[in-house]
């Protein structure tokens, strides 16, 4: 649920329903440590359908779903597990998965529905909506102003950083926005992706 | 329209969590809301602490994963030597049932170990010449050589023993002491897993995270697995692009905005979600510190042997379990793949105890240097032996072994265990228990109880069963094994 949803709010969501498995992206090595055959990820709109369709090896499950204690497989799962680790925080945080998500909420951010000219705030406002469905409150918008002004300051300096945070993932950046402006907002993106209000259902 | 819809819903709890709705939501989430403050203070076992006076604090459980062949290492048969080649007899297999792999041989020649035995130490112990640095801590060690399993394949065997049942779904030993007595440590999880792929068999066994699954116990008592690759645990690392001050920048923003919501909801599991995140911030720094073995003298490496400097292998593994030791982690579990001698066997299990025989004996003595040996458990084995006949052919040079859950050999040292003794007599064959049997039931019992665990007192409540490591059966501790 959660990738699901960080793939669908960021627009990346492969809608297609059926079809065999398919392979995301998973940390070089998994499969070869554990039995030694390789894992081939996929490529292209593969790798955004929903977690339904992703590829379960029983012995060595998908990383990135069993740190949110997917059932593995092995047993019936009668009753689903609420829990709260720093693995998953470092799932949503670092995993390519959610960094190119948070790259392509930025993108539409910066492209869908609002004037290029719209205020920063008009923006946090737009994302707010489509990650949390509601409106954000004035300390929330100050919160990620502060961060996003101290972002645009670092990339607006250090293009190279800038371009590598973009660089995440594979499906193309649009190269007409401007580098150090996207990665700003693709990390004020990233911790939408992280608000615990995104995360849980209430 | 949804949207509208949810936001409706979200606005009319936003208001009743000011009122009454507040106080019945605290109090619902009031288990949780302990829980978080036993997050953060980095304890917060269920058992509120050991039953009794335990004498380890924690457990560095060596898995030889694949079955070690007993009889080429710890439980010395010169009897062998006299029926070697000739048939096992029926008095002595008593219809045992054997694997697939084998169930088909015409003859089952007895095989008498290719490796030579001595005595060694104040104890006398005889140890095969595949382990010359074990030999050297024997005063140290104590040698079951009864263990036994009803399991005869890799799969049911080793999940057996990890976690007390054949059938996968159980919690392994690691997370029922993360779930029993809690963790030491703020920044580092209470079970890490290290593995290491073995020289003898390459491609052997494959490994499985159920071996470290928290079955159905919380998922924060599973096993970490901890890796030698640039990410140490999983997506540790931040973004390309990302450095360390931004990402302090980012959690800094996040604490704001998930504190805003915990103000207007009162719940503390999102209390427990900003900890995470700061617990997942330390383990930035302090993961990559503990598995950076520079700061390593000399003299450290020279002792758990030349492999010790390539990250990944058993012997940096061993080392790195005594940083973890030292950082307070409850359980720290190497797998070494590899010992499965299905044939050439003289070859393969000189690789494997190449791999192991070293590191495996600096790890006590390190730990004994450093004071800690006292109260770390050191465990050494695997999830069943070898067959005492031949599988394939049986030449001058060369033979196999098949697996056997009858009796095989492990040790312990550290940790409350007597060291320098023997435990368990097996039959002349090596095939029979003929005194003092340790079923794994007993090993795990024996285990909790050297933590200050009555394994019968150490249950959870999950589809109405109060389970348990030890299952139904009665499983004792073996007393004479403890000081």
């Amino acid at each position: 649920m959660i990738r699901d949803s960080a793939l669908a709010v960021s627009g990346l969501l492969t809608e297609r329903l059926g079809g065999p498995s398919v392979k995301p992206y998973q940390p070089a090595g998994l499969w070869k440590e554990m039995r030694n055959d390789a894992y081939e990820q996929d490529q292209g709109a593969d790798l955004y359908r929903r977690s339904l369709y992703v590829y379960r090896k029983r012995s060595v499950p998908p990383p990135g779903l069993n740190a949110f204690d997917a059932p593995d497989r092995e047993t019936s799962c009668v009753r689903r597990q609420r829990t709260n680790t720093p693995l998953k925080a470092l799932v949503t945080l670092n995993d390519p998965t959610y960094v190119e998500a948070a790259r392509a909420l930025a993108q539409r951010l910066l492209t869908e529905s609002v004037s290029a000219a719209a205020s920063s705030k008009v923006r946090i406002a737009r994302a707010f909506r489509l990650t949390l469905a509601r409106d954000p409150k004035p300390p929330e918008i100050d919160a990620l102003l502060r961060l996003l002004h101290r972002q645009q300051a670092l990339y607006a300096q250090n293009n190279d950083a800038a371009v590598k945070l973009l660089s995440i993932g594979e499906s193309p950046r649009n190269e007409r926005l401007d580098i150090a402006e996207h990665a700003a907002w693709t990390v004020v993106a990233n911790v939408l992706l992280n608000m615990d209000e995104f995360l849980s259902k209430e | 329209m949804t949207n509208e819809i949810l936001l409706t819903r979200r606005a009319l709890f936003g208001q009743s969590a000011r009122g009454i709705g507040a106080i019945a939501l605290a109090s619902l989430m009031q288990p949780e809301s302990v829980r978080a403050a036993a997050l953060r203070s980095g304890k917060g076992g269920a058992l509120g602490g050991p039953h009794f006076a335990p004498r380890a604090k924690r457990v560095i459980y060596l898995f030889q994963s694949g079955g070690p062949s007993q009889m080429e290492l710890f439980d010395y048969k010169p009897s062998l030597e006299k029926v070697h080649g000739s048939e096992l007899p029926d008095s002595i297999r008593q219809g045992q049932r054997v694997t697939a792999m084998t169930a088909e041989q015409s003859s089952f020649p007895c095989v008498s170990s290719i490796f030579r035995f001595a005595q060694h130490g104040a104890c006398g112990r005889w140890i095969s010449e595949l382990l010359p640095h074990t030999a050297g801590i024997v005063d140290k060690i104590c040698v079951i050589k009864t263990v036994n399993t009803e399991a005869i394949n890799h799969d049911p065997a080793i999940t057996y023993i990890n976690t007390g049942s054949q059938q996968p779904g159980k919690a392994s030993l690691g997370s029922w002491l993360s779930y029993g007595i809690g963790s030491e440590s703020q920044n580092l999880p209470a079970y890490v897993v290290l593995i290491s792929q073995g020289t003898g068999r390459p491609g052997g066994q494959p490994l499985f995270s159920r071996l470290w699954s928290n079955g159905f116990l919380p998922s924060r008592h599973q096993g970490v697995k901890f890796r030698s690759s640039s990410d140490p645990v999983l997506y540790l690392s931040n973004p390309p692009g990302l450095d360390g001050a931004t990402r302090r920048a980012t959690l800094d923003a996040l604490s704001e905005l998930n504190q805003l919501k915990a103000q207007t909801f009162a719940d503390p599991e999102i209390e427990t979600r900003i900890a995470q995140y700061e617990m997942a911030y330390r383990m930035q720094t302090s993961v990559p510190q503990l598995m950076d073995l520079r700061d390593e003298p000399e003299y450290i490496f020279d002792r758990y042997g030349p492999n010790s400097r390539q990250p990944g292998t058993y012997a940096a593994n061993c080392l790195l379990a005594r940083r973890l030791a030292e950082s307070g982690v409850r359980f720290i579990q190497l797998f070494h793949r590899g010992w499965d001698q299905h044939g050439d066997l003289p070859k393969a299990l000189s690789g494997q105890c190449s791999d192991v025989d070293q590191p495996s004996a600096a790890l006590v003595r390190d730990l004994e240097e450093r004071g800690m040996l006292d109260d770390t458990l050191i465990v050494w084995g695997g999830e069943f032996g070898r067959t005492v006949y031949c599988q394939g052919e049986l030449t001058a040079d060369n033979y196999g072994r098949d697996h056997h859950g009858r009796c095989f050999s492990i040790w312990l040292a550290g940790g409350g265990i007597r060291g320098g003794i023997d435990y368990g007599q097996t039959d002349d064959y090596c095939y029979n228990i003929v005194e003092n049997p340790v079923h794994i039931h007993d090993l795990n019992a024996t285990i909790l109880h050297c933590l200050g665990i009555d394994h019968r007192r150490l249950t959870y409540r999950f589809q109405g069963l109060d389970e348990r490591l030890t299952g139904v059966e009665e499983a004792r501790v073996i007393e004479r094994l403890v000081n």
